[in-house]
């Protein structure tokens, strides 16, 4: 039962005993005039305060209660907006703050000790963003130096072959972990807003037709096929760097967790009023548990079998965040051992609507 | 060629030095933006290496008062952040090129020599050859002792990259930007791939192989058995 609800009930309560012992009070005192003055003709007492109570307070405390009915919705209307308000409010938006009536009540009192508690929190996660970043940009130095040490004493042409074997692997490691720092400072600019992607109009199925080339290619040490099986001419508006890495991401997953032998489907359509791009592979693909969970950050899948395939642990959440970044959005499907859907879409050019005729 | 190299961090500025005096260059180095503004107006350089976060005076706004007193020696930007607004923002200020950290010696080098020959004006001839294997750059087409081999689109732009810089190493990122132009590293072995298909047509059945795999660097054309 809502607040609004009890609060009307209690108030009907509160008018229907008032009203007994207003009743109560009214008969006693008519009684005794009666009973003073002998009456032997007209209505007995009970009769009139019966006619009395019927007309008018039945009828005002239907009136008192819909009056009760009406104040409380005015009281509670702050409390439905802060309700709202709240509602919309997550890692992102911490910044914006609740309304405030600033007439002083307890309840703006609430609002404004809720926000500053989200003044806070939003200081918090400020500060963790930027401990990242500021993270990631001083790995870099040490990273440059390592790098640049590990490589130098390669170019020894006396180097042991031991010595040089480690350096080598090192070399591979120093590579893996700046691809992560790499990432994780984009990240970390995109999660604080940091990053504007400078977009143009770009031809949605020249990407899509250069991706298929690349991926015919990336495929065939693993002999899968891989199909363009629709290019349909598509315009978006979209930063062209950002939208191949999303797109060779997407075909670099589709080979790395498929099955030697296996096939690659991709098509680019048009669907209302979004550019539809889905490539399917077949393979193991992903157990329905952890799907959900793909895009985390620095998810690895199931640990059993996962670790074999290279990567830095960030390929999908960046590929997520460049989908949003172009008001789009990625969606996987999988049946496993069977075939993995992963379905792209991405708002058409505003203007142009539909599918762009090329002359 | 001669190169300043302007780097406050000590290590990352001396093994700068070290390659690219291997690389045949003289080097000299500097740690802030005041001492490299003095160097490059005393000394006429060939190219500069320039990191962007400085103490004091910054990367950018040494670039901006080389700029702005008509200096015009190729600058190569280094920075840590990376970033692609950040690039374009070197490039507007009058950067010549711009390299992330952390960075593959062999890119720098690539670089700064690119630079150099940018201020040289380097002639581009029509056919490149390297051992028996010529490429025309005007019809597109490669033979091989009399074989013509058919190349895609990708196949020949990234033949073309290699045999241009033969005898040198080219490092992954460099065959990215220059053959893909990604300017980030896609976390794939496409550049790998797509070496061994080359090898593949143009080396298979050849006693001179002319690719070359520099491991932890990158991929080289020469003549070599």
């Amino acid at each position: 039962m809502t607040i609004r609800c009890r609060l009307t009930l209690w108030y009907a309560g509160v008018l229907a005993v008032s009203l007994l012992l207003i009743s109560w009070a009214v008969y006693a005192e008519f009684a005794e005039q009666y009973h003073r003055h002998h009456h032997t003709s007209g209505e007995s007492p009970l009769d009139e305060i019966g006619e009395i109570v019927m007309s008018v307070g039945l009828p005002a405390m239907v009136l008192g209660v819909a009056a009760g009915w009406w104040m409380t919705r005015r009281a509670l209307k702050p409390i439905a907006n802060l309700t709202k308000a709240a509602k919309e409010i997550d890692e992102r938006t911490l910044g914006r703050l609740l309304p405030r009536s600033n007439n002083g009540d307890e309840l703006d009192e609430l609002a404004a000790v809720l926000n500053a508690m989200q003044t806070r929190l939003n200081e918090a996660f400020r500060q963790i963003r930027e401990f990242t970043l500021h993270a990631s940009h001083e790995l870099k130095t040490p990273l440059t130096v390592m790098y640049g040490e590990s490589e130098t004493a390669l170019r020894d042409e006396d180097l042991p072959p031991a010595e040089r074997e480690r350096h080598l692997s090192q070399l591979d490691e120093l590579r893996r972990l700046s691809k992560i720092v790499d990432g994780l400072t984009l990240l970390t600019r995109a999660d604080s807003g940091q990053l504007n992607l400078k977009m143009e109009p770009l031809r949605l199925d020249e990407l899509a037709r250069d991706l298929h080339g690349d991926a015919v290619i990336l495929a065939e040490p693993m002999a899968v096929s891989v199909e363009l099986a629709a290019c349909e001419p598509l315009a978006v508006m979209g930063n062209a760097h950002r939208l191949r890495q999303l797109f060779l991401n997407l075909a670099d997953n589709a080979v790395k967790y498929n099955k030697p032998g296996g096939r690659i489907v991709m098509s680019l359509r048009p669907s209302g009023r979004v550019a539809e791009f889905v490539i399917t592979n077949t393979g193991p693909g992903i157990r329905a548990d952890i799907l959900p969970r793909v895009f985390d950050r620095f998810f690895r899948g199931d640990p059993a079998h996962g670790n074999d395939v290279e990567g830095c642990g960030l390929g999908l959440s960046i590929a997520q965040w460049i989908a949003s970044a172009h008001g789009g959005a990625i969606r996987i499907e999988s049946v496993p051992s069977d075939v993995t859907t992963v379905t792209l879409h991405l708002p058409l050019m505003a203007g142009g609507g539909g599918p762009v005729r090329v002359g | 060629m001669r190169v300043l190299i302007v780097e406050d961090e000590k290590k990352t500025a001396s093994f700068i030095r070290k390659a690219l005096q291997d690389a045949g260059f003289a080097a000299d180095v500097c740690h802030n933006g005041n001492d490299a503004i003095a160097a490059a107006v005393g000394t006429p350089f060939d190219a500069v290496v320039l990191d962007i976060m400085l103490p004091g005076r910054d990367g950018l706004s040494v670039l901006r008062y080389l700029r702005d007193s008509k200096n015009t020696t190729p600058v190569l930007l280094l920075s840590a952040r990376g970033e692609v607004d950040e690039r374009v923002e070197g490039l507007n200020a009058g950067a010549d090129d711009y390299l992330a950290k952390p960075f593959a010696l062999v890119e720098l080098v690539a670089r700064v020599r690119a630079l150099g020959r940018r201020g040289a004006g380097e002639s581009k001839s029509a056919v490149l050859r390297v051992g028996d294997l010529t490429l025309d750059t005007i019809t597109r087409e490669a033979r091989r002792d009399g074989k013509k081999f058919d190349l895609t689109v990708r196949e020949y732009r990234l033949l073309e990259f290699l045999m241009r810089s033969a005898g040198r190493i080219c490092g992954r990122m460099a065959i990215l930007e220059k053959v893909w132009d990604y300017d980030f590293d896609p976390g794939s072995n496409l550049v790998d791939v797509y070496i061994k298909r080359l090898r593949e047509k143009i080396d298979a059945g050849f006693e001179v192989k002319l690719f070359h795999t520099v491991r932890g660097m990158g991929y080289m054309m020469k003549e070599e058995p």
